[in-house]
């Protein structure tokens, strides 16, 4: 065989052949198609919602009625739709931060007991029923969770408690608490099955029961898991729309969060303030569309900034144990 | 545990804490079944409301307890203490016909009133063209520089579309619309069954097993009507459920002779199923009065509850989830090979995976939001189309798909992408015949999941603003609903008891079936997968 | 001789004027050579690869210290030493494989006749189509038997009769009189000494220079090891075989060179393979081939 072939062979260069390249500018494009994804999602959010407040709307160049950051921030009237127009988020946060606080007491728990179960105790078999009936429990669509809690969860609650509206914010929250559940035991379970087996083994050679292992020894060395799935599953739950707006009522009162009793009332979490906006006008480009994005922006940005701590927390188990 | 006795007081520690841990590991258990079972219940309530099974004849249940659920009842329990594998093979003898009705029912509803087969036909005749240029040209593809071939199949392909579905529409003859479908489907579908057939028992009863399903098709449209099934439904339902089942049926019986006992079992199902009506009927006892029926299932929405069907909801979710399909697989899995095969570990590549992560946070309304500002405000598309609700809910599930697609390609061996390298494969030659066959069913496994995540959303679909009340959607560009939408505008537009409990409750029982239909597929898939490995 | 001009002549190998070049094309090196003769082979024996002061690092780890050695063409070369001393490593050099390791950074240069396989114009890629590799555990493609051999053809879009050379292939790994009439049968479904002669015709399938092979018996039993020692003998007659081993016998029996590496990556005697085990020039290789340590 010549060397010149050879050396002719050697260097015909295929990464950069026109088949490659087209290939990898796809392949780069797909991946480059999230970040536009989120790009776009910001800059929506943050220009049409600039359109709303009065601080910003000129900067944009957008002129008519708007609202103050002031005004939105600290009033407690979200009334959109008729004139006199108020645009105060608090009655919406109160509601939100209700149906959130009320489906973590639920969800978290239960959530945690079970993947304590499942990653210590279940055998092969057993999870192989439980973990697909959680993902059911997941998969099953946000709408029927809310005319579940409609139809079925607010009639029993009623029995117990005469005094509960038609739509409260009770009912959202067990559903909504229900929906969450496989978020925190999934998460949670995959941080417990990290735990070396090491320190299970070094617990059992003390004298551990399984008891003392699972509580005293793996709860606590996957306890950054946990957290960062208690912290995604709230995300979720802030951002969950269908049931809470079926369950939970359209009307905005401003509720105590601290009063138990407002969970017998009904209220507007922001997504279902959301929804409602849309039976106006959408497309036109008023007020109460602006504010839509304006409300859209505070949720993008409490459930990405939950995201981010959530994964800066979950970092710090698989750096420990992986 | 020692059960010496001299030492009481070892005993007894043991005791305590032996309790304390059998209490901890009841509660634990408790509570992993709290909300399983709350679903179950609920479940049940809805499935009553939407079935009323109490409104039978105790006859009616009598006879099919008799008929149908005691002998299924007895073969499923001989079959489990018999042998297990054999059950399973029963269970999915019932499952592969039942989930591919589903699908094939929902295609026979896009050929009788979306696409009509006429243009149907002429796509995929113009489709055809170009893809067999490609096959005939990766012959000699070494001859002809790459770009060049690309360059010719772009043409043909744009000549194709350009000329061919005209030339065909303004044919003088038109061909009977079963016919085509006999043809366009009866022959991939043959092809299809005949390579499967190939792989397992060879040349000549691939050919068989081709003919056989091509002329199962063809002979359909004269069948159907003798059971009472228009000719086109019919050609498609035999096509693409008829010809699965009898392969899946055929492979039991030749490949697993030990598992063929197993065939009792839908074979009593269905007996029992028409004998128990055959009964029925004569002895005249009446059966439930189900609000979920064939009125329900093809109707459009009406204000009263009893005449309200969900037909347009079901017709605009199977439109979406095509354009879902077609929009969010190859992206997806595009930008799983690139962050798994190609991208080099630096600071972009750290920010798109970070990112991704992010964005399968991102609440769905917000979504909607996106698709609201930037396909209908600002793409100046028309809002709540087919086209703009698909791709919101492609973006919405693209980061599920990428997260899942990944992991497939993750559990491919190195060692084969090591073969493949060592042989002197390029990276894209390695990604084609490597790794995209190996995680293939993985990737797949993932899109079903995440498609069932999909068909249930409904705050996207509001916010791009698909229409409360909508017709039968029969283009791309028409305005869609779905069925979630459908079901939210009969719980808050048409709030009243009596839909409530009638056609909510039966819409709810359709929307479940649809999704569980999508999770069993997924998660069947994902078992036989991960046993193969 | 400065450093510099050291520099030059190693990156230079083609200057038709430089006397070692010349050399290295014509006739392997004398020590190459007084081997050879001592071993019995019949007729000399050119060098096909060599590598001049070959480093690898893995970050900051040196994996390769400073490696210089000339394998003979249509021979085999056997790389013996404990575990974890480099001779895979310096196998995966030969063929650009540690280019796929993002860690791994390679200094020096290792010539394939007379090219620097580290020049920049160099496409690993390309490389590797002329230089093939079995693994050390089998690793067939999820593809038919058939599929497994052509492999290579249809990557490089060969032009020829694929039926043939999947049969000649799989003849000369000594496979075809076994799976002659199941080629469409799926790779996976043979046995695991099968499996690997399987992976050893896909490799010669596409007619490389050198065929690099990483402890290709480890994994197997023992009747299969000897057919594959056997088979590499015999592969010997048509090509370049470098085989690193971790099994002394086997490298005694089959190779006609050997390099000893141990441990911190260093190549502490290269030679003829029948010299190094019984009369090393090294007191640690002796220690080493008598069982002392490692």
């Amino acid at each position: 065989m010549s060397t010149d072939s050879l050396t002719q062979d050697l260097t015909q260069r295929t990464e950069n052949s026109s088949r490659e390249l087209l290939a990898r500018a796809f392949f780069f494009g797909c991946a480059f198609l999230s970040i536009v994804t989120t790009i776009s999602i910001a800059v929506l959010l943050v220009t049409e919602a600039a359109k709303f407040f009065s601080i910003t709307a000129p900067l944009v160049g957008v002129e008519g009625e708007t609202a103050t950051i002031a005004e939105f921030l600290t009033g407690t009237e979200w009334r959109p739709n008729f004139t006199p127009h108020e645009f105060g988020v608090l009655p919406l946060v109160s509601a939100t931060l209700m149906i959130t606080f009320g489906s973590a007491l639920i969800a978290l728990p239960l959530g945690v007991a079970t993947a304590i179960y499942l990653s210590e105790y279940a055998s092969e078999r057993a999870r192989s029923f439980l973990k697909p009936a959680l993902e059911i429990l997941a998969g099953v669509p946000t709408v029927i969770y809310g005319f579940f809690a409609l139809m079925y969860i607010t009639p029993a609650l009623s029995t117990i408690f005469p005094d509960i509206s038609f739509f409260n914010l009770l009912s959202a929250s067990i559903v909504v608490g229900i929906m969450i559940i496989p978020m925190v035991a999934s998460i949670s379970e995959d941080a417990m099955s990290a735990v070396p087996d090491d320190l299970r083994q070094a617990g059992y050679g003390m004298g551990a029961t399984k008891f003392d292992v699972s509580v005293g020894v793996v709860l606590p060395a996957a306890t950054s898991g946990v957290v960062a799935s208690f912290i995604l599953a709230l995300s979720r739950a802030i951002g969950e729309t269908m049931a809470v707006t079926i369950a939970a009522g359209s009307q905005a009162n401003m509720l105590n969060p601290l009063n138990p009793l407002g969970y017998f009332e009904s209220g507007m979490p922001m997504t279902a303030a959301m929804v409602q906006l849309l039976h106006g006008d959408i497309t036109g480009g008023g007020l109460a569309y602006r504010s839509l994005f304006a409300i859209g922006l505070t949720l993008f940005v409490i459930t990405l900034a939950m995201n981010i701590v959530s994964d800066l927390v979950a970092a710090r188990y698989r750096e420990e144990y992986e | 545990m020692s059960t010496d006795a001299r030492d009481a007081v070892e005993d007894g520690f043991g005791h305590v804490s032996r309790t304390v841990g059998t209490v901890f590991r009841y509660l634990l258990l408790v509570s992993t079944l709290v909300g399983i079972v709350t679903l179950g219940v609920l479940l049940v309530y809805v499935a009553n409301d939407a079935i009323r099974p109490l409104t039978a004849d105790p006859g009616w249940h009598l006879t099919f307890v008799l008929a149908f659920a005691l002998p299924s009842l007895l073969v499923g329990g001989y079959l489990y203490r018999r042998d297990k594998s054999a059950l399973f093979t029963g269970l999915n003898a019932l499952g592969v016909p039942a989930v591919s009705l589903l699908f094939a029912s929902a295609a026979a509803m896009l050929f009788v009133d979306v696409v009509p087969p006429l243009i149907w036909f002429a796509y995929v005749v113009a489709v055809a063209i170009p893809l067999v240029v490609l096959l005939a040209t990766t012959r000699y593809s070494h001859r002809i520089p790459f770009l060049a071939r690309v360059a010719t199949l772009a043409a043909v392909t744009v000549a194709s579309l350009g000329v061919v579905p005209g030339a065909i529409q303004s044919l003088p003859f038109v061909p009977q619309a079963w016919l085509v479908v006999a043809a366009t489907l009866g022959v991939p579908v043959a092809g299809v069954a005949g390579t499967y057939a190939d792989r397992r028992w060879g040349r000549r009863a691939a050919v068989s097993v081709a003919v056989a399903a091509l002329v199962a098709t063809v002979a359909a449209p004269f069948a159907g009507p003798t059971i009472g099934l228009d000719p086109l439904p019919a050609t498609v339902l035999m096509a693409l459920a008829g010809v699965p089942t009898a392969v899946y049926v055929g492979t039991v019986v030749v490949n697993q002779p030990e598992r063929r006992v197993g065939l009792l079992l839908p074979l009593v199902v269905v007996a029992g199923a028409l004998v128990g009506g055959a009964v029925v009927d004569a002895l005249g006892f009446a059966g439930p009065q189900a609000w979920i029926d064939w009125q329900f299932l093809t109707s459009d929405h009406s204000n009263t509850p009893a005449e309200a069907g969900i037909y347009p909801a079901i017709v605009g979710t199977i439109l979406l989830m095509v354009v879902v399909a077609l929009a969010s697989f190859p992206v997806g899995v595009g930008a799983a090979v690139y962050l798994e095969e190609y991208a080099p570990d630096n600071t972009f590549t750290r920010v798109v995976d970070v990112n991704i992560s992010n964005l399968a946070g991102v609440p769905s309304v917000v979504y909607g939001l996106l698709g609201l500002g930037v396909f209908v405000r600002y793409g100046g598309m028309t809002p709540g189309t087919v086209v703009v609700g698909g791709m919101t809910l492609a973006l919405l599930i693209l980061p599920i798909i990428i997260i899942s697609a990944r992991e497939a390609i993750r559990s491919v061996p190195d060692s084969m992408r090591q073969a493949s390298y060592g042989m002197g494969a390029t990276r894209w030659q390695t990604v084609k015949n490597v790794v995209l066959p190996r995680s293939f069913p993985g990737i797949l496994t993932g899109t079903i999941l995440a498609l069932g995540r999909a068909i249930g959303e409904t705050a996207p679909l509001l916010m791009i603003g698909a229409p409360q009340i909508f017709d039968l959607p029969t283009a791309l560009d028409a305005r869609v609903g779905a069925m979630p939408l459908q079901l939210y505008v009969w719980a808050t537009t048409f709030a009243s008891p009596e839909f409530y409990t009638t056609a909510l409750a039966a819409g709810v029982v359709t929307l479940l079936v649809a999704m569980l239909a999508m999770n069993s597929i997924a998660i069947v898939l994902r078992n036989k997968y991960q046993r193969e490995q | 001789m400065t450093r510099e001009n050291m520099t030059d002549e190693a990156s230079s190998p083609a200057d038709g004027g430089d006397p070692t070049t010349d050399e290295m094309l014509v006739e392997t090196s004398p020590t190459a050579g007084v081997s050879e003769s001592d071993s019995g082979t019949a007729g000399g024996s050119r060098t096909l690869v060599e590598a001049r002061n070959v480093n690898v690092w893995y970050d900051d780890d040196q994996a390769l210290n400073d490696i210089s050695l000339e394998i003979p063409e249509n021979r085999v070369t056997a790389m013996i030493g404990p575990s974890g001393c480099g001779k895979s490593t310096f196998l995966r050099c030969i063929n650009r494989m540690n280019d796929l390791i993002d860690a791994a950074r390679v200094e020096g240069d290792l010539f394939l006749r007379n090219k620097n396989v580290y020049d920049d114009d160099v496409d690993p890629v390309a490389l590797r189509r002329r230089v093939g590799m079995v693994f050390q555990k089998p690793n067939p493609f999820p593809k038919s038997i058939y599929d497994n051999v052509a492999y290579g053809l249809e990557i490089q879009d060969k032009e020829g009769d694929y039926d043939e050379i999947v049969e000649r292939s799989l003849k000369r790994a000594a496979l075809w009189d076994e799976v002659e009439d199941q080629l469409d049968e799926s790779g996976l479904e043979l046995s695991g000494g099968q499996q690997q002669r399987l992976c050893i015709a896909r490799a010669i399938a596409p007619d490389p220079e050198v065929l690099l092979m990483d402890e290709p018996a480890s994994a197997l039993d023992p009747v299969a090891t000897s057919k594959i020692e056997d088979l590499i003998s015999e592969l010997a007659e048509e090509y370049t075989v470098v085989i690193v081993t971790h099994n002394m016998q086997q490298a005694a029996r089959i190779s006609d060179k050997t390099a000893v590496f141990l441990t911190g990556g260093e190549l502490v005697e290269f030679g003829d393979t029948q010299k190094i085990f019984e009369n090393p020039d090294s007191q640690r290789v002796e220690d080493y081939i008598t069982g002392k340590f490692g």
